[in-house]
């Protein structure tokens, strides 16, 4: 993920806030923010090897698979939940989103731009399943199940009253902010609910 | 779900130390023994008062100069105080030597590891072969039911007797876990960590079902005598029956088939026409006849009913008991152990987060069922260590912190 979308996240972070970090890895991000922010954090990871890595450097973590529910989490129990990078993976990303913001009142995700021009162009001009540098790998390799450009984001947004209160775009050169659906790679956006009262 | 079998050791883990032929192993405590302790008027949660109990314990390692640094090891149903080092007398290792030492994850050049037979136990411990003082002969089953709670209930004055306020962390696997998890609702302000490993809140209608089979067979045997057998007429048959089914529920599928396949025992006298015997079958009787040996039928009995009658929550609402617990823990559960499946670890996890008690929760891929906790195990000892180190050291941040 370009470096620039943890930039924000440290960012938008306020210090001492509880935040969840769903598909943690290794943890280093998350040790990052914890050193960075003072946070309260917690990771959820389904790999026993990086669980363990996490352990490693004393992060609370929790060895499970996201897509089967949150269920060991109370209601608003987050302030911020984090889905960096593994959103185009989730098989139902509504049902995550659903479940992420009865534990957290807000929702960091980063998710990469299917419609970059290089994606058209390779698609367009090559008739091929596009290989570049936000999306490395080949259709038979790739863990992304679903293939979304920051217009369709936006528009699921939309569906599911979730208002973004900031978001950020990236390039492979830098902040990505003119026509950011043809040349951003990858995107950060911070979202809740539009009336999160009534939700 | 089993992920695929992956990093095979070469050779099989020798599997738990204590009822193994252990010729030749070392460990680097060298001889380490046990001592014992006295108690005066001991109360249980049924109400019944021993004028004195004996505790058989051991300790490792020093206590700091802060009394900061004290590990109560918690054992299983089979375990015994010797946790670490070679048996004074039978030279064999403690039952968790393989976690417990110098160096290991449980570090006894840094922590103080306390380790003590439970109440009701035979190990040296005030159990059913003890001499009730009322009638000169061993209790039998005129024994007063225990509790996971009555057994904590006595760690924690042999904990005080040592001179230690508040335990650095408490951990144990099975009905060890058990005991770890009552710490820290009966006394949530005297321990910092919990580690419970392979275990649950509450067993369910299984565990409950293959206990009773083993009580069953020893109440069935015709020594047994309502409990009242004589040291030369002891119920052997019952107790080697269940020990054999119990050892089965400790295993998995895997780790038999690598361990003993479809093997046949070699026979003693190959001119014999006895029936040939698979290795399986010799290993549980073996198993079960080294049981036999050095445990007793009663205390069998006893300690089972209360692992059974256990419910950290006691029926009352989760949220309410739990919302007093002060200990940061670290749950462990391992893929394959089909007696303590890894569900019931996700909901004591379950509990404790939403009541808002710190937990970090792993379920390792480890392939030898429920007693993965007992063998050589390099990711189980890893993260033990990592997460107690980890602890430790940010424990005596803070109290510095505190001081400054």
């Amino acid at each position: 993920m370009h470096p620039g979308i943890y930039q924000c996240v440290l960012d938008w972070l306020p210090d001492g806030a509880r935040v969840l970090d769903l598909g943690t890895g290794d943890g280093a991000f998350l040790e990052r923010v914890v050193q960075a922010r003072h946070v309260i954090a917690e990771g959820v990871e389904m790999n026993p090897d990086l669980v363990a890595r996490c352990i490693q450097r004393g992060l609370v973590v929790h060895q499970g698979n996201i897509m089967e529910g949150l269920d060991q989490y109370g209601d608003q129990s987050f302030d911020y939940l984090l889905l960096l990078g593994t959103f185009q993976e989730l098989l139902s990303p509504v049902d995550i989103l659903r479940e992420a913001f009865r534990v957290g009142r807000r929702v960091i995700i980063a998710y990469t731009n299917f419609a970059h021009y290089r994606v058209r162009l390779q698609i367009l001009l090559q008739g091929r399943t596009p290989v570049t540098k936000s999306l490395p790998q080949r259709w038979y390799q790739t863990a992304n199940l679903h293939f979304l450009s920051i217009l369709d984001f936006r528009e699921f947004c939309r569906q599911m009253n979730f208002l973004t209160v900031r978001d950020a775009y990236f390039s492979s050169r830098g902040p990505a902010k003119f026509l950011p659906n043809l040349f951003a790679e990858e995107a950060v956006a911070l979202l809740e609910p539009v009336n999160p009262h009534h939700h | 779900m089993q992920g695929p079998i992956k990093d095979v050791p070469a050779s099989l883990p020798q599997g738990d130390l204590q009822d193994q032929i252990t010729a030749g192993y070392q460990s680097p405590l060298g001889v380490a023994g046990t001592q014992s302790l006295a108690l005066r008027e001991v109360r249980l949660q049924s109400g019944f008062i021993f004028d004195q109990v004996q505790v058989c314990y051991q300790t490792l390692g020093k206590l700091s100069a802060r009394r900061d640094n004290a590990i109560l090891v918690c054992h299983a149903l089979s375990g015994t105080a010797h946790v670490a080092g070679l048996h004074p007398q039978t030279g064999r290792p403690g039952w968790w030597d393989y976690h417990v030492g110098p160096g290991k994850a449980i570090d006894t050049d840094k922590y103080f590891v306390i380790c003590s037979n439970v109440l009701g136990g035979c190990e040296g411990t005030t159990g059913p072969l003890s001499t009730n003082p009322k009638t000169g002969k061993p209790y039998g089953m005129d024994f007063p039911p225990v509790t996971i709670r009555d057994m904590v209930a006595v760690q924690a004055k042999l904990v005080e007797h040592l001179g230690i306020s508040r335990l650095f962390a408490v951990t144990g696997g099975s009905m060890g876990g058990m005991q770890a998890l009552a710490w820290t609702v009966d006394y949530p302000d005297r321990v910092r960590v919990c580690v419970p490993i392979a275990t649950c809140v509450s067993h369910s209608a299984m565990q409950i079902a293959f206990n009773e089979i083993g009580r069953r067979a020893i109440t069935t045997d015709p020594n047994w005598n309502e409990g009242n057998y004589t040291a030369g007429r002891r119920p052997r048959h019952g107790l080697a029956v269940a020990r054999m089914i119990g050892h089965v529920t400790y295993l998995s599928e895997y780790s038999m088939t690598r361990k003993f396949g479809r093997a046949l025992q070699p026979r003693a006298n190959p001119a014999a026409d006895d029936e040939d015997l698979f290795t399986v079958e010799s290993y549980l009787h073996h198993q079960g006849d080294s049981f036999v040996s050095r445990f007793d039928p009663n205390s069998y009995l006893y300690l089972t009913k209360a692992l059974d009658l256990f419910d950290l929550c006691d029926g009352k609402a989760p949220e309410e008991v739990l919302r007093r617990v002060k200990a940061h823990f670290l749950v462990i559960s391992f893929a394959s152990d089909w007696l303590y499946p890894p569900p019931q670890s996700r909901e004591l996890v379950r509990l404790l987060k939403r009541s808002r008690v710190a937990a970090t929760y792993i379920n390792l891929e480890s392939l030898y069922g429920h007693d993965s906790f007992l063998i050589e195990n390099r990711e189980f000892a890893g993260v033990l260590r990592d997460y107690l180190d980890n602890e430790y050291r940010n424990g005596r941040t803070h109290q510095a912190a505190a001081i400054a």
